[in-house]
């Protein structure tokens, strides 16, 4: 089964995932982005996201050159896990996560 | 309603195993966040098993998804590269400042879960072990304010009673009459949240029987938990409406119970009867059950309505078995140490005779020793389970106690295989690691006979335990010794 459905133009890598955001799901990404400088990540089909997806997400947004992320129909757990691992504090959530 | 996965470690099988692992929790009745909250436990803990544990090496991966009616519990297990989880934990400042995300897994785990725990067993593996709890309301919390549940109760003077099988739909009357029984004393607190006396009735874990007035009112219920590891269950949850009382419905219940286990196929049925008084060992007596073991155990400090001794700290049980089938036949040899006990023991079953002897199917001792560890988090108990001796029994037994210290435990005990002469030789160790004897756990494992023995951490006084039986008088004398003779070496040591 496909992990996502995604269309790419130069800079910017749009993506809906058909299941969790999981370390699978990261790789694919990774590969897919290669040097762009915007994301973006429909998830509603994931039941999850795991903190490797989470960590992945903060490096690419924290990184240098930054990527912009934006997150639509992220699951509840996102945002439990999110404060779990400290990253609420930082992450522009308003900014991020689509209505 | 168990399952068990074999797989290889690769990171392709995550994403099958998650979704597995959410599906078999909304079947068994979590609620679609706690499912995703599970499943997200499972991802984490196997995708670190694939990037650290085997790396690129082939490997491979056990999975048990374990239920009862208050928790699910998922047991992982590999035999990857050595791992110390101490050395692993997250620090939120140093992953903002640094960017250093170590111990990210398994913080996600212990936030995700009511319960994680890491079981290091040496060459034997690493357990992970994720528990969640059931998140269903209480019965007071579902009936209104001031409800009254005297008022569910008939007038005395009733007398006609309907006994019928329950089904899913009688959970809430369950819950009702317990506590108009009992108000909160009942030990098993399951019984005060209908939801998961719903799903354990839907989920077959057990079966029962309620009887009910003509006006339909619920007087009395009883039931069966079915092991999930041996064709046999145990009679448990007995309640009758004091009202109703001495007029032979537990009798009723009893009977229509082991009718039903009978014509349900089940080799046996075992009542846990409490020691600090006579009446359950009498009453399971009545009908047939013969004691083998007196196992003891603790529970939480609790009052037991209508009983005189109403504080209890340990509390031990008698095991009182009765076979249904015919086809029991007793083990090639009796542990040394054990064998006249245990000749009484099975003489007291009209299903055993002397001339009646299994044979041990002929092969050569397999070098690993098969064991597994079962932990009930309520009692604060855990039960190894011996399916095979191997060469390496000393070896893997240590290494599964030491696994166990890192656990709190009041008690622990072992199971062991009868059809195995290697049981003196295990007896004899354990005994030597703080064990002592429990008795006969007839049919316990895959239908076969076990020997239990038991190790306590608090003082057990042995004059609060009361026995029916002359068999049960005989085992607590030979365990009372074992105990003395124990604390004892203990206290010279």
């Amino acid at each position: 089964m496909n992990t996502m459905n995604y269309k790419k133009t130069s800079q910017k890598l749009e993506v809906e995932l058909t299941g969790d955001f999981n370390l699978k799901a990261v790789r694919k990404i990774s590969d897919l982005l290669g040097d762009g400088s915007e994301l973006f990540i429909n998830l509603k089909n994931a039941r999850f996201v795991n903190s490797k997806a989470i960590i992945f997400l903060h490096k690419l947004m924290q990184g240098n050159p930054r990527v912009v992320v934006r997150l639509k129909n992220p699951p509840k757990i996102f945002f439990e896990l999110l404060q779990t691992l400290g990253l609420h504090r930082i992450w522009e959530l308003d900014e991020i996560v689509e209505p | 309603m168990e399952a068990h996965l074999l797989l290889e470690s690769k990171l392709e099988m995550i994403g099958t195993v998650t979704d597995f692992t959410y599906k078999w929790c909304v079947n068994m009745g979590f609620d679609e966040h706690s499912a995703a909250r599970m499943a997200l436990s499972v991802d984490e803990i196997l995708t670190d098993i694939v990037l650290y544990a085997f790396k690129d090496e082939k490997g491979y991966v056990e999975i048990w998804y374990q239920y009862t009616p208050s928790e699910i519990e998922i047991i992982i297990q590999e035999k990857g590269e050595p791992f110390d989880p101490e050395r692993h934990t997250y620090n939120r400042e140093k992953a903002l400042i640094e960017g250093d995300f170590k111990g990210a897994s398994l913080e996600t785990v212990q936030k995700m879960t009511d319960h994680f725990l890491f079981l290091n067993r040496g060459k034997d593996g690493k357990e992970y072990r994720l528990v969640q709890k059931y998140s269903f309301p209480h019965i007071l919390d579902l009936v209104p304010n001031e409800y009254d549940f005297e008022k569910d109760e008939d007038p005395e003077s009733e007398h006609n009673y309907l006994v019928t099988p329950i089904t899913s739909e009688d959970a809430e009357d369950i819950a009702k009459l317990i506590y108009r029984s009992y108000s909160y004393s009942y030990p098993k607190e399951d019984l005060y949240f209908p939801r998961r006396l719903e799903t354990a009735i839907y989920n077959e874990y057990k079966y029962g029987t309620i009887v009910r007035t003509q006006s339909g009112r619920p007087v009395g219920y009883f039931a069966v938990v079915k092991s999930t590891d041996s064709m046999i269950g145990e009679v448990t949850e007995a309640v009758v409406s004091p009202r109703h009382r001495n007029r032979g419905l537990m009798k009723k219940m009893m009977l229509h119970l082991i009718e039903m286990s009978r014509s349900g196929g089940l080799s046996g049925l075992f009542g846990m009867a409490m020691t600090n008084h006579l009446f359950s060992q009498k009453v399971n007596s009545r009908y047939g059950f013969k004691s083998t073991a007196l196992i003891i155990s603790k529970t939480g400090k609790r009052t037991l309505k209508g009983m005189e001794k109403s504080h209890l700290d340990m509390v031990s049980v008698i095991l009182d078995f009765l076979p249904l089938t015919k086809q029991w036949q007793r083990p090639p040899c009796l542990p040394k140490d054990y064998a006249e006990l245990f000749s009484e023991i099975y003489n007291q079953f009209e299903e055993q005779d002397e001339s009646s002897v299994k044979q041990k199917p002929a092969g050569s001792k397999s070098e690993k020793t098969d064991m597994n560890l079962s932990i009930n988090y309520e009692s604060q108990s855990a039960l190894i389970t011996v399916k095979t001796y191997g060469s390496t029994f000393v070896g893997s037994c240590m290494r599964m106690l030491k696994s166990t210290e890192e656990l709190t435990l009041t008690s622990l005990y072992i199971d062991l295989p009868l059809d195995d002469p290697y049981i003196d030789s295990a007896i004899t160790w354990l005994k030597d690691h703080g064990f002592i004897l429990a008795g006969l756990v007839p049919f316990f494992h895959q239908e076969e006979d076990y020997l239990r023995m038991q190790r306590f951490f608090k003082d057990v006084n042995f004059n609060e335990i009361q026995t029916y039986s002359e068999v049960a008088g005989k085992l607590k004398k030979v365990i009372q010794d074992e105990y003395n003779e124990l604390q004892k070496n203990q206290s010279e040591a």
